[in-house]
């Protein structure tokens, strides 16, 4: 017993030791990329910035589930006077409800950077008001897919796929909604296309009745699925159009351009997003409401919100989208550079056809529906 | 004055044990027993506290098509590890050739050292339509490549468990099988029974009970891996444990994951009882 003491003491005195030196605990939620763009860029800038602090990046795993983690260990030390995380990175639909429970605290206004954020995503969290509580670090957008070597005319529309996914059975092929969120948005596109209440889902109010009329729009999914092959996650897609398996499918933008620049993707593909659109999300930064470091937090997010930064860090080197003002980033950027990201989709097309997420509640009931009637 | 003795408390005799076993038994009620209690708890508790069956009948209206895919696919992986195993085993013990018998020995079992996800990842590249197995097929001639298709369902799991769980029970039941005394086999033989008729009539029927452990553990890791479903099954029906998962992930559900949970403890439960059954009974055979 004294030993497991002893230990106890020791390992506590070890994990205090650089908060004497100050550190800056960053969680993030998302795929490993996003704990490699902490650690190997944004900490160790921050860290040369400024002298004896100590970043320390952890990853609480991809999608939802690693805001749900991160969600969970605030939550979990809700009554304690500190809290261990100073800079948090979670997606829409926690920052919510995260906001809600009064786990955040608004930070926007003391940030240098604040005005840089022109977002509605900035202001509204799936149907949650979140202005000054989050700052987007970036856009990333969900996008289909081709090969034009196979789809020399790519269809338009969520309409024109269908007839096409028809004349091409398994041709098509997405992860479902159990495999990842490029499975996920394709399918909330689809609601978005034919539900007949595209704008209700996204902005609300939610009515629990609405989901009975979703009927015809969840058949035909289920008629398309039996045309369509099902792929195992995000990735599963990229690898089955490597494969030549499949011809088109839904994907995260900013993926599909690492893996074309990492030499991972045949780089003759192209992507579309298709009428009446598909989703997409940021991610946001956020300083839980006791952090013990709020102050460097802050600083930490203003760099990382920068637009040098933005240009360099989220653009140049990830291919994502910049969270803050893209004209702010474009400075910053060759006239090349800039055009890589919207190649194959246009900043029009983008700003047309890039939809929020649906309303947190919707977004819950769709995934639900979608398992009663589709999947069942 | 005649002082009474009371006779020593019969608790005060198990105090040294008792003490001696309390770190091992604390640690497993809270590590094991706590966190199990409160799943089951809670696959019947409502938000506002009260007893209900919602979650459970959640769990089954949506899943249910899953949990008996998952009963299915842990079956059919079960026979597949039987079928493989004894084959293995019985060549270790009875094969002729030493220089066959030495390669089989060196190669059975590296699989063991392969993490899930690591043979969830071959697998998925390895059984995929256009993947390395239908690839090699085609370019050997041996398969047209219109016939070629996408092995990534249930047979794809099958595979994989099997082998990464062959290799386990082939070390357990290759054990056993080389402790069987020689003189059954050799009698057997001399009578002219052939090795496969050996191996089934005379072998296997001694150490069936090491085949059923190894089973039986292979049943609890086959029913808690997360990884392999996730990389190698696409779509619906798929392993309670994606489900769970999926669950807690995209609903933050913990309740109806739990109910979904308390199906994988149903069914580990009836392994965990024969298990249990079998040990006590040996132990007993070897006490008497």
């Amino acid at each position: 017993m004294k030993r497991s003491v002893f230990l106890g003491a020791a390992f506590s005195a070890v994990l205090s030791l650089p908060a004497a030196a100050q550190t800056l605990n960053v969680v993030t939620a998302g795929d490993t990329n996003m704990v490699d763009y902490i650690n190997d860029y944004l900490g160790p800038l921050f860290e040369e910035q400024n002298p004896g602090v100590t970043v320390r990046a952890l990853g609480t795993g991809p999608g939802d589930g690693g805001s749900q983690a991160l969600y969970e260990k605030l939550a979990a030390q809700k009554d304690n006077d500190v809290w261990d995380v100073d800079v948090g990175v979670v997606h829409q639909r926690m920052a919510g409800q995260m906001v809600t429970e009064g786990l955040l605290q608004s930070y926007r206004d003391r940030a240098a950077t604040g005005d840089l954020v022109t977002t509605g995503s900035a202001e509204n969290a799936l149907g949650v008001d979140v202005g000054g509580y989050v700052m987007p670090m970036f856009q990333s957008q969900i996008a289909i897919a081709y090969n034009p070597a196979l789809v020399p005319n790519p269809p338009q529309s969520y309409a024109e796929l269908v007839d096409w996914a028809k004349a091409n059975p398994g041709q098509f092929g997405y992860n479902g909604i159990t495999g990842g969120m490029a499975g996920v948005g394709f399918v909330f596109g689809w609601m978005y296309a034919f539900s007949d209440m595209a704008d209700a889902l996204r902005s609300g109010p939610f009515d629990a009745a609405a989901a009975e009329s979703w009927g015809p729009a969840l058949a035909s999914l289920k008629e398309f699925n039996s045309v369509a092959t099902i792929t195992p996650g995000n990735a599963g897609t990229l690898d089955a159009m490597n494969r030549g398996e499949i011809a088109m499918g839904p994907v995260w933008m900013d993926m599909f351009y690492t893996w074309v620049a990492d030499g991972r993707l045949n780089p003759d593909l192209k992507l579309l997003i298709p009428a009446p659109g598909m989703p997409g999300q940021p991610m946001y930064y956020v300083v839980p409401e006791k952090a013990a470091e709020a102050d460097l937090a802050v600083k930490f997010i203003e760099l990382a919100t920068s637009p040098e930064v933005q240009a360099e860090g989220i653009v140049r080197r990830f291919n994502w989208l910049p969270g803050i003002d893209a004209n702010a980033v474009k400075e910053n950027l060759t006239a090349e550079e800039w055009s890589a990201l919207f190649t194959d989709v246009s900043p029009e097309v983008l700003a047309e056809r890039g939809l929020a997420m649906p309303q947190a509640d919707y977004f819950r009931t769709i995934l639900e529906a979608y398992e009663r009637q589709v999947a069942n | 004055m005649s002082t009474v003795h009371a006779p020593p408390s019969p608790l005060r005799g198990m105090l040294p044990g008792l003490l001696l076993i309390a770190p091992a038994l604390l640690a497993i009620a809270l590590l094991y027993v706590v966190p199990l209690a409160r799943s089951v708890i809670f696959a019947f508790v409502d938000a506002e506290g009260g007893l209900t069956t919602a979650h459970l009948r959640t769990a089954i209206e949506l899943y249910g098509r899953d949990l008996i895919f998952t009963v299915l696919v842990t079956l059919g992986s079960l026979a597949l590890i039987s079928v493989i195993s004894i084959a293995i085993a019985g060549y270790l013990t009875l094969g002729a050739t030493p220089w066959a018998v030495t390669a089989l020995r060196w190669l059975y079992r590296w699989p063991l050292f392969i993490p899930f996800i690591v043979a969830g990842q071959t697998a998925r590249s390895f059984l995929a339509r256009n993947g390395l197995m239908n690839g090699l097929l085609i370019d050997s001639g041996l398969m047209d490549p219109a016939l070629a298709q996408s092995l990534l369902d249930w047979r794809g799991l099958v595979l994989t468990f099997a082998w990464k769980q062959v290799p386990f029970v082939t070390l357990l039941l290759a054990g056993a099988m080389a402790s069987v005394d020689r003189s059954t086999i050799e009698a057997a033989r001399n009578m002219g029974a052939g090795r496969l008729r050996c191996l089934l009539q005379i072998v296997l029927p001694q150490v069936r009970g090491t085949l059923l452990v190894g089973l039986i553990l292979s049943l609890v890791t086959i029913l808690s891996v997360l990884s392999v479903p996730l990389m190698v099954i696409a779509g619906n029906p798929t392993m309670m444990t994606a489900m769970m998962a999926h669950r807690v992930t995209y609903y933050g559900d913990y309740a109806v994951a739990n109910a979904l949970g308390l199906f994988s403890y149903l069914i580990t439960a009836v392994a965990a009882y024969v298990y249990l059954r079998m040990t006590l009974s040996q132990h007993k055979e070897g006490v008497r």
